[in-house]
């Protein structure tokens, strides 16, 4: 049935790819196909998923498939805090009823869409691997995103930590050389009035002079 | 010498994680055998095995200093969570002598840090006279700052501190 649906629209949005050639993604065109049915579902969701700052439940697989979400709903999936309790909050009970009042048609046509909207290699079973949260993998999936999102903080910091240490080292490289070049301008400054003292020195030695005469 | 924000231990962060900043007032000069020590500079545990030189600057040999060395990134600089550990702690030194001339309230332990890169800080405290210092009752969980402030010894007269992790790999990452 599935499979069905997924041939339907294939044809459909070969059937427009013929029409305008103007676009070369399949994937557009099966969206304008479906937009009128798809729209108004998407709308909703997108919605409730702004209002429970991004918290990425099952309901909000579909948004995957979406084009401009997509990207970023994944990148927070990717990024998303410790949420770890799946709580039901308001929000997100009214968009899981709102999901579940409607089941055949958007996961079918969720899955339908599969093979246009995301790249080549996102096979189904990647998809099915996604959905399997529903089923109860939920656990697996979160804390290793959170194992990922904490090695991620951890490895920050040690980059931090990391330049911070070469930083320090390199300024304190740079203090060095200015005090010792101070000091060799100092010394060699102090040299050369040694050697003029002393080069004078042997300019009045050479004449013999009296210094000091006897009274008698 | 004021300190600004390009100050090696301002950007080490050891101004901040063990001590205030401060102003230098004197001369500190540590030397491990043959190596001095400069902010930021990388050494072994191999090579710190025994203690080492301090020598302080000043005149006046009626002033006194007190010398901590602690080690703010105990266990490990990304979960330092026994921070600071005291590795030796010299007090009634007289200015222009060094650590040989002082009282040796807690002795030389060695760093062997076994996980990341540590830094190691070793700073100097001006007494306001002769005064008895009361040894820790432990080495980790030290915190300076409270030590300072227990004994009224103020802001740091000097400080210098250097990196030190493991003699063989596995310093910077879970074996």
């Amino acid at each position: 049935m599935l499979s069905s649906a997924k041939h339907k629209i294939n044809h459909s949005a070969f059937s427009v790819s013929s029409s305008s050639s103007s676009l070369p993604h399949s994937y557009s065109q099966a969206k304008n196909m479906t937009q009128v049915t798809m729209e108004e579902v998407w709308k909703d969701i997108n919605l409730a998923s702004l209002h429970q700052h991004r918290q990425l439940n099952i309901d909000h697989e579909p948004v995957l498939s979406n084009q401009n979400p997509n990207n970023s709903i994944f990148k927070d999936f990717l990024k998303k805090p410790l949420n770890q309790e799946p709580q039901p909050l308001p929000p997100s009970s009214s968009s899981s009823t709102l999901h579940r009042s409607l089941p055949p048609p958007p996961p079918e046509t969720v899955l339908s869409l599969n093979p246009h909207s995301i790249n080549t290699h996102f096979d189904e079973s990647a998809r099915f691997g996604c959905f399997g949260m529903k089923r109860g993998g939920q656990e697996s999936d979160e804390s290793r995103g959170d194992r990922r999102h904490k090695r991620m903080i951890k490895n920050r910091e040690s980059a931090a930590r990391s330049r911070a240490r070469k930083q320090a080292y390199t300024n304190e490289l740079e203090l060095a050389i200015s005090h010792l070049q101070k000091e060799n301008a100092r010394l060699k400054r102090q040299e050369e009035q040694l050697k003029m003292a002393e080069a004078t020195q042997h300019q009045t030695k050479r004449k013999l002079q009296r210094s000091w005469t006897t009274p008698f | 010498m004021s300190v600004n924000n390009r100050d090696p231990l301002v950007v080490g962060g050891v101004i901040g994680d063990v001590l205030e900043r401060f102003t230098r007032s004197i001369d500190l000069r540590v030397t491990y055998g043959q190596r001095e020590v400069t902010n930021g500079l990388d050494i072994r545990p191999s090579q710190i095995l025994n203690k080492p030189r301090v020598e302080i600057g000043g005149e006046d040999l009626r002033n006194f200093y007190t010398l901590v060395m602690v080690d703010p990134d105990v266990p490990s600089p990304s979960n330092p969570h026994l921070r600071e550990y005291l590795h030796w702690l010299v007090t009634d030194i007289p200015a222009t002598t060094g650590t040989n001339f002082g009282n040796e309230i807690v002795s030389y332990e060695n760093p062997r840090p076994t996980s990341g890169i540590h830094r190691i800080v070793l700073v100097l405290f001006r007494q306001l006279g002769r005064q008895t210092v009361y040894e820790p009752g432990w080495r980790p969980q030290f915190n300076t700052r409270e030590f300072a402030a227990l004994y009224n010894l103020g802001l740091p007269a000097a400080a210098v501190y250097f990196n030190c992790q493991r003699d063989n790999g596995c310093g910077g990452r879970r074996c």
